[in-house]
């Protein structure tokens, strides 16, 4: 008995109301789904919408009467207002665009800088190699003529071996003809 | 004695004090001035007639990939980001995702001959791009809320701006399943209603007029929420929602009459966009287009946009990653309560390059 809930009379009238408002719903859910309520909705839009376009020649003749500008005007104003930022847009999207295609032209030009830096390295180097190479070309040019006071001596020496040769033979033969005229001598002295 | 005891527990002593508290509380939530709205911080990045589009930067960003959210054109986003510790912008935000939001203002008349296409191509295509500018982000998340996801689909499928990841809540698509009463759906196919004229005549179409429609489908007498009020008018936390909520649901704004036309005639007359006859600017959108990551989300209490109406959109892309949710909750609460955005993150999380 002491768990007991108090009555609420705003818990009550919550429930009530609830269920209430469901079945009054459904009640104008079911009654209105039918093809009479869907024509007498058109029939009611109809007349609506004869009454407003009637309405609004009126006001347009009168407004027009009294120069005054209607909504129609002003909306006309505001389109241009419209236009004017939409062709603010567009200014700055392609803005956009040039701001992009610069950034991508100087992303290349930076790329092409340092590529030429490269290659100012590489020719520096080829330089560095050229007088390097020139100077063995000449260290070489004065091997070469080195080599060839060394063959022409040689030469000469081969020559003077040709005449040491011929000497010598030229001197074997005086030797051999000596011995012979020595033999002969000694023949005749006997 | 027993009977004694059993009254004075169940029959409620007259508070005075506490019944004076209800009913102040109960006419200054009716009577009194708007809440602030917008909680989390933000900042608009570009502006454009009457939209907006919002920054909300990531505390602590862990995401590459950057939210944008379309919202309805029927109705104000602030149910989007509705209150601190329950707004899923805000849950997205502190989950580590850059966030966009595309607020499409209010309407004014001159904005009357504003198409769906228009709104695709000059609000949501050109916003996307701006948002990407804006993070620097390669790829960009794509989220539609209700009449905002048949919208983000539309730009799905003609985007040419990397989309990774889309997703549609409580959106409708197919609209042979319909919402409103069988016989009302049948008179709108078969042209009873003339709506041409109405549009014609208003050019843009009024909130009063937006409200009344979808409360003739949902609920025609609506006037539960305030006696839920009125019993828990001393409950101070309830009533800053209840209000919150309430300034919702009659925040209403104008739609455009060729937008309103388009709806009507195309998507709920002819189901244009399921059949791939629906055209922006001449293309038409083929929904097989889409090729992005897509989550469809689906409130299991909708009245307004049936299982039916989301369904399908599964089987007309050609994503190869698509899933659909089920979540217990209706078309307003879905937001409401905060839910999408723990939706969102454990979907997104492992699609948006952490």
């Amino acid at each position: 008995m002491v768990d007991q809930k108090t009555f609420d009379p705003y818990d009550m009238f919550k429930k009530f109301s609830d269920q209430w408002e469901k079945q009054a719903n459904d009640f104008i859910k079911g009654s209105s789904n039918n093809p009479e309520f869907v024509s007498y909705s058109r029939l009611t839009s109809d007349t609506q919408a004869r009454y407003l376009e009637f309405f609004k020649k009126n006001q347009e003749f009168f407004a027009n009467q009294w120069n005054v500008p209607t909504k129609a005007d002003l909306s006309n104003v505001a389109k241009l207002a419209i236009q004017t930022e939409e062709k603010l847009d567009s200014l700055e999207e392609q803005l956009w665009k040039l701001q992009d295609s610069v950034d991508s032209s100087n992303k290349e030009m930076e790329s092409i800088t340092e590529v030429s830096r490269d290659i100012i390295k590489l020719v520096k180097q080829l330089k560095k190699e050229q007088t390097i190479s020139k100077k063995e070309l000449e260290e070489v040019k004065q091997l070469k003529s080195n080599l060839q006071e060394v063959k022409s001596e040689l030469a000469e020496i081969h020559s003077l071996k040709e005449e040491i040769l011929i000497l010598k033979e030229l001197m074997g033969k005086n030797i051999d003809t000596k011995a012979k005229q020595e033999q002969n001598l000694a023949v005749t002295s006997k | 004695m027993a009977t004694e005891t059993l009254n004075n527990n169940t029959i409620p002593s007259f508070d005075f004090e506490k019944e004076m508290t209800r009913w102040n509380e109960f006419s200054n939530a009716i009577n009194g001035p708007e809440l602030s709205e917008g909680h989390t911080p933000r900042h608009a990045i570009w502006k454009k007639n009457k939209a907006t589009l919002w920054h909300y930067p990531t505390v602590e960003k862990k995401y590459d990939v950057p939210v944008f959210i379309v919202y309805s054109l029927i109705n104000r986003p602030t149910i989007l980001d509705f209150a601190p510790g329950t707004s899923v912008i805000g849950g997205l935000v502190n989950s580590g995702y850059d966030v966009y939001l595309l607020d499409w203002g209010i309407a004014g008349y001159e904005d009357k001959d504003i198409t769906l296409g228009d709104y695709v191509v000059d609000y949501i295509k050109k916003g996307v791009g701006r948002a990407l500018r804006h993070s620097g982000a390669d790829e960009v998340s794509v989220v539609g809320y209700c009449l905002g996801g048949t919208l983000a689909a539309m730009y799905a499928a003609i985007a040419d701006e990397p989309i990774k990841n889309l997703v549609c809540a409580a959106v409708p698509i197919d609209y042979s399943v319909p919402a409103m009463p069988e016989k009302w759906a049948e008179g709108l196919k078969e042209g009873a209603f003339n709506i041409d004229r109405f549009i014609d005549v208003y050019g843009l179409i009024p909130p009063v007029y937006i409200e009344a429609m979808f409360r003739s489908i949902t609920s025609p007498i609506y006037y539960s929420p305030y006696v839920t009020l009125l019993t828990r008018a001393n409950d101070k936390r309830f009533v800053e929602k209840w209000r919150r909520m309430n300034q919702w649901t009659k925040g209403h704004v104008p739609l455009t009459g060729e937008a309103f036309r388009q709806i009507s005639n195309d998507l709920m007359k002819e189901n244009k966009l399921v059949k791939g006859e629906f055209t922006i600017r001449g293309n038409k959108v083929d929904l097989g287009k889409i090729k992005s990551n897509l989550l469809v989300v689906i409130s299991k209490n909708d009245n307004l946009i049936p299982q039916g109406q989301s369904l399908p959109l599964m089987d007309l892309v050609s994503s190869e990653d698509k899933t659909h949710q089920l979540v217990e909750a209706g078309h307003a609460s879905l937001a409401l309560t905060g839910k999408l955005a723990g939706i969102l993150n454990s979907w997104l999380c492992d699609r948006s390059n952490h």
